[in-house]
C-alpha cells in the first residue's frame, strides 16, 4: 500500500537532519524530548492519523453537519471517537504548560503530529484547533479564577472552545462590531449581539460545555478597534464546584453551507436574546484587539498548517495515482502500448511542482515552528528577540503564501487524476475544496500580504527582514561549499539580493504618496518573499542531501529526490519570480488609475 | 498475576514498497513496528492486570533498535520490559527464539505467557515451541480469555469462523489472534514516562545459553528463498467509480456464468 497524508521520510528529514529539533532536548524545558522519544510520539501520531482519523475525511465531508433547529447542531457522528482518542491520548495541547493539562513539546515536534493529524482531516481537527486557540487566551490573559475554572477542562478536551469575532458588519474590518458589553457592577458584563463564521460555534456531541472567547466593546467605549475588550462566555455558567450551572443564553441560529469543511459547523450565534448572556473581561478593557492579535500569529500559523497538509495529502494521492493508471503510449515508443501516467512529461512536470512546493511549504512551517522552541531556548534577549522576530515576519508567509501555493498543488493534484479528479469519489476533489477557506480565513491573504508590507517589513527598523535575509545569505553560503549545489546557491543568492533591493523599493514608495500602488503590490511582494523563503528551504535541503549520497540506496533515492526539487524550482520557477520583482520595481499604477466605472463599462 | 508477553520488531511492510535482499527482506531499507498480534496480546494482559490484579512484562528478542518497541508497549501499559540481545541470536529460527525465550522465563515467576499468533517471518511456531519447552499447557489463535481461579476459560478461533472453548491450568502459554479486543493507542504522557526508563538486557551468557544451540548455527530451518509472488495472468484490474466497478463486475460474472 503507498504512504497517504505525509511523506514519513520527509517529515523526518525536516526534524532531524534540517532543524535537529532533537537538540532542543538539552534545555532543562524540553528534556523529555530526545530524539527516540520525538521519533515515538511522531510515530503513533501517524497512527492515528492513519487508522482512525483519515477514515473520517469522507464521512465528514458527505454527511458533514446539520442544523437541527432550537439551536441543536449536528456534527458527523464518526467525529466523536476520534475526539475522545484525540484527548485520551493527551494531543490536545502538546506544546502547553503540564501544569494546565498540556505536554510540554517543542513546537517544531508537536507540528510533525499535527501535520498528519490536519492532513487525515483537518475539518475535524479544527474543533481541538479552536479548543486549543481559546484556552491559550484564557493561559495568556486569563485571571487566576477564570484559569482555575477554564483552563484544564479546555486544554485536555473536556470542554471545547471557539472564538466570535466575526459580525455581519464586520469581518476584516473587526473595528466596525456591534456586539456591546453591559458592567452589571459585579465585575461581570451583559453581552449582546450576533456574531458569525463560528467555527464549532455548538456542538453536544464532543463536549458539555463550550468556552467563547468574544469580542465586543463595553457601553462608552470608544469606536473602532480601540474600544474593543474580550471577553469569557461560556455556553453554560460554571458553578463554584465546577459543575455546569444555567443556560448562559449563547443560541445557534443556523450554519452555514459551504464550498468545503462540511465537517466543521460553521455557525451563527446570538448572544443574549434573553437578555441572560453573562461574560467575564478577559485581560484588559480595550485591549481585546491588541490580545487577539498575540494569538492570531499562532492561529494563522495553524491555517497555514491546514492548507499545506491538504497539499501534502493531494501531492501523494497523485503520485501514487500517477504510477498506476495507464493511460496514453510513451512519446518514444509509441507503439509498445499505454504507460503509466508518470512517465509523461506533462505529468512529471506537475508532480514536480507539487513536489517542491509540498517540501519547501514542509520545511517554512517547521522552521516557523522552530523558531518559537529557539526563542523560548534563547541565551540571551538579542538572539530571543531574533527569533521572535523571525517568527512575526514568516508568519504572513507561513500562512498567505503556503495556502497560496497549497491550493495550487490541490489544483495539480486534481488535474493529475484527469477527469476522475473532479469526481467526488475520488480524494483530490475535497482536498481542492476543503483547502480553499485557508486562503480566506484567519485574516484574508490580502490582509496578510498587507500585514508584511505594512508591518512587519519595517518593524524594527526593518531588522527583521534583515535578520530573515542574513539566515538565507547564511544557507547560501554553506551551499556554496558543496558541490552539486553551488550553482544552485548562486542563482538563489542572486534572488536574493534582488528581494532585498524590491523590499527597499516597495518600503520607499509605501511612505511616498504612491503608498496605494505600493499596497496592489503587497501581494506581488508576499509572492516574492515567499518564492525567495521556498528556494532557500529547498537549497538547504539539496545541501544536506547533496552531502549524504552514496550510503544507502534507498536513501539516495530521497536525497536525489530533494536535489532534483531543488534544481527544479530554483531553475524553472525563480527567473518567474524574478520577473514578478522586476514588475514590482517599475511600479505601474494600473491599479490605482483605472477608473472604478471602467472595470464593467 | 504475573504476565509475560513477547514481542517483536517487525518491517512496516504496511506502506513501504519491499526490497528483497537474497533469500530474505532488504532490512536495511526498512522501518519498523510492533508485530501487529503482539499488540493485541498486550492490551489483553494489560486488560487481564486490570482486571485481577498483577503486572504486565513485555520481553523481545532482538537488536537495538527492538528497544522501542518495548518502550511503545510499556508507554502502552506494561510495568516492565526485558531485552534479551546478543549477536549470537541474529537469524534464530522458531526453536532457537523458543530457546532464548524459555531461557528468560526460567530467570522470573510467571502465570500466564501471552505471544502473537504469529509475525513477520516464520511459520507461527515460537509460541508453541515454547509452551512444549517450559511443559506448559498451550492454546493457539485464542481470541477470548475469562480469567478464573487457577486457570482460564479461552476462546480459540477455528475453521470456518467458529470458536472453541477451552479450560487451561495456569502457568501456560497462549498465542493471540488479532481482533481479541481493541488495542489503546499510546499518548505522549506515556511515551514521556518511558523515555528515560532503564531497560534489563541480557545476552547469551546471562541467560546460560550455549551460543550454538541459538541464532543461525542452532537453526534446523533455514530460509530457501523469499518473493513477492507475481501476478497472474487474467487479472484483471477495474477501475472507475463505485458503480462503474460494480457494473463491470456483474457484466464479467454474467458473461462467465456467475449470475
Amino acid at each position: 500500500m503507498a504512504q497517504i497524508i505525509s511523506e514519513k521520510r520527509d517529515v523526518e528529514f525536516v526534524l532531524h537532519e534540517q532543524l535537529e529539533v532533537g537538540d532542543f532536548s538539552k534545555f532543562e524545558k524540553f528534556s523529555a524530548f530526545n530524539k527516540k522519544t520525538i521519533d515515538m510520539i511522531i510515530k503513533e501520531a501517524r497512527k492515528l492519523a492513519v487508522d482512525e482519523i483519515y477514515p473520517t475525511v469522507k464521512e465528514g465531508d458527505e454527511v458533514g453537519c446539520t442544523f437541527e433547529g432550537n439551536g441543536v447542531v449536528k456534527i458527523p457522528e464518526s467525529f466523536v471517537r476520534v475526539y475522545n482518542l484525540l484527548k485520551d491520548g493527551e494531543w490536545t495541547a502538546m506544546t502547553e504548560d503540564p501544569e494546565w493539562g498540556g505536554q510540554g513539546m517543542p513546537k517544531s515536534v508537536a507540528l510533525a503530529a499535527s501535520e498528519y493529524f490536519n492532513g487525515a482531516n483537518f475539518p475535524l481537527m479544527m474543533y481541538p484547533g479552536l479548543t486549543h486557540g481559546c484556552g491559550k487566551l484564557i493561559e495568556s490573559f486569563g485571571t487566576e479564577e477564570q484559569k482555575a475554572v477554564y483552563l484544564k477542562k479546555v486544554y485536555t478536551g473536556e470542554w471545547c472552545g471557539t472564538m466570535l469575532l466575526t459580525e455581519p458588519g464586520a469581518g476584516s474590518d473587526v473595528g466596525a462590531l456591534e456586539t456591546v458589553a453591559i458592567p452589571q457592577g459585579d465585575g461581570t458584563y451583559k453581552i449582546k449581539g450576533q456574531k458569525i463564521f463560528i467555527s464549532g460555534g455548538e456542538q453536544t456531541q464532543l463536549s458539555d460545555n463550550i468556552i467563547h472567547p468574544v469580542l465586543a466593546r463595553i457601553e462608552g467605549a470608544p469606536a473602532g478597534t480601540k474600544g474593543i475588550s474580550l471577553f469569557l462566555v461560556p455556553k453554560y455558567r460554571v458553578n463554584k464546584d465546577g459543575s455546569l450551572g444555567e443556560f448562559n443564553d449563547v443560541t445557534c441560529t443556523g450554519i452555514e453551507h459551504k464550498m468545503g469543511i462540511h465537517g466543521n459547523c460553521t455557525c451563527t450565534l446570538s448572544l443574549g436574546e434573553k437578555d441572560n448572556c453573562i461574560g467575564t473581561l478577559l485581560g484588559e478593557e480595550n485591549k481585546g484587539m491588541a490580545h487577539m492579535f498575540l494569538m492570531m500569529n499562532e492561529a494563522r500559523q495553524l491555517v497555514g498548517l491546514q492548507g499545506f497538509a491538504c497539499a501534502s495529502a493531494s501531492y501523494l494521492n497523485a503520485v501514487n495515482y500517477a504510477k498506476e493508471r495507464v493511460q496514453g503510449a510513451d512519446l518514444t515508443n509509441p507503439k509498445a502500448g499505454g504507460v503509466a501516467i508518470i512517465n509523461h512529461p506533462d505529468v512529471r512536470r506537475q508532480l514536480l511542482i507539487m513536489k517542491s512546493y509540498v517540501e519547501a511549504m514542509r520545511s517554512i512551517l517547521y522552521y516557523l515552528a522552530m523558531c518559537y522552541d529557539k526563542a523560548e531556548t534563547a541565551e540571551n534577549e538579542d538572539e530571543k528577540a531574533m527569533w521572535e522576530g523571525l517568527a512575526e515576519i514568516l508568519t504572513p508567509i507561513g500562512k498567505g503564501y503556503v495556502t497560496d501555493k497549497a491550493f495550487e498543488v490541490c489544483s495539480h493534484g486534481m488535474q493529475v487524476y484527469g477527469g476522475y479528479g473532479f469526481i467526488e469519489e475520488y480524494p483530490q476533489a475535497q482536498l481542492l475544496r476543503d483547502c480553499r477557506i485557508t486562503m480566506i480565513y484567519e485574516g484574508t491573504n490580502g490582509i496578510q500580504a498587507m500585514d508584511l508590507l505594512g508591518r512587519k517589513l519595517g518593524m524594527k527598523k526593518g531588522k527583521l527582514f534583515m535578520d530573515l535575509s542574513a539566515q538565507i545569505a547564511k544557507t547560501i553560503g554553506e551551499a556554496k561549499k558543496v558541490d552539486g549545489v553551488a550553482d544552485l546557491a548562486g542563482k538563489v543568492e542572486t534572488v536574493l539580493n534582488k528581494l532585498g533591493e524590491v523590499a527597499m523599493h516597495l518600503g520607499k514608495t509605501a511612505m511616498s504618496e504612491k503608498v496605494k500602488t505600493a499596497f496592489a503590490f503587497a501581494h506581488p511582494f508576499m509572492e516574492a518573499t515567499g518564492d525567495v523563503c521556498a528556494a532557500w528551504m529547498l537549497l538547504w535541503r539539496a545541501t544536506i542531501a547533496q552531502q549524504n549520497l552514496g550510503k544507502k540506496k534507498k536513501e539516495d533515492i530521497f536525497y536525489n529526490g530533494l536535489i532534483k526539487s531543488a534544481q527544479y524550482f530554483i531553475n524553472s520557477v525563480l527567473p518567474v519570480t524574478m520577473g514578478k520583482m522586476q514588475a514590482i520595481l517599475d511600479n505601474d499604477s494600473a491599479t490605482v488609475e483605472i477608473d472604478e466605472a471602467s472595470f464593467v463599462s | 498475576m504475573e504476565i509475560l508477553v513477547c514481542v517483536k520488531n517487525v518491517p512496516d511492510t504496511g506502506e513501504e514498497e519491499i526490497e528483497l535482499d537474497g533469500n530474505d527482506l532488504d532490512y536495511d531499507e526498512l522501518t519498523y513496528v510492533v508485530n501487529e498480534w503482539d499488540n493485541y496480546a498486550v492490551e489483553e494482559a494489560i486488560q487481564i492486570a486490570d482486571k485481577v490484579g498483577g503486572n504486565v512484562t513485555v520481553i523481545t528478542v532482538g537488536n537495538e533498535d527492538a528497544d522501542e518497541v518495548l518502550r511503545r508497549e510499556m508507554a502502552m501499559g506494561a510495568g516492565n520490559a526485558i531485552h534479551l540481545e546478543d549477536e549470537a541470536f541474529e537469524k534464530s529460527d522458531a526453536k532457537g527464539v523458543a530457546t532464548i525465550l524459555k531461557a528468560a522465563v526460567d530467570k522470573g515467576k510467571y502465570d500466564l505467557i501471552l505471544t502473537g499468533a504469529q509475525a513477520d517471518a516464520g511459520y507461527g511456531a515460537v509460541g508453541g515451541m515454547l509452551a512444549a519447552m517450559l511443559d506448559y499447557p498451550y492454546a493457539s489463535l485464542v481470541n477470548k480469555i475469562e480469567v478464573g481461579s487457577g486457570k482460564l476459560t479461552v476462546g480459540r478461533e477455528i475453521e470456518g469462523g467458529n470458536t472453541e472453548m477451552n479450560e487451561i491450568e495456569l502457568p501456560c502459554v497462549l498465542s493471540i489472534q488479532t481482533g481479541i479486543n481493541e488495542p489503546r493507542y499510546v499518548g505522549i504522557k506515556g511515551i514521556k514516562q518511558v523515555s528515560g526508563v532503564d531497560i534489563p538486557k541480557f545476552a547469551a551468557s546471562d541467560l546460560g545459553l550455549d551460543e550454538s544451540s541459538v541464532g543461525e548455527e542452532g537453526a534446523i530451518v533455514k530460509r530457501q528463498d523469499y518473493f513477492i509472488p507475481e501476478a497472474g495472468e487474467g487479472a484483471e484490474m477495474l477501475e472507475g467509480s463505485d458503480d462503474e466497478i460494480i457494473a463491470k463486475l456483474i457484466e464479467i460474472l454474467k458473461a462467465n456464468g456467475g449470475l
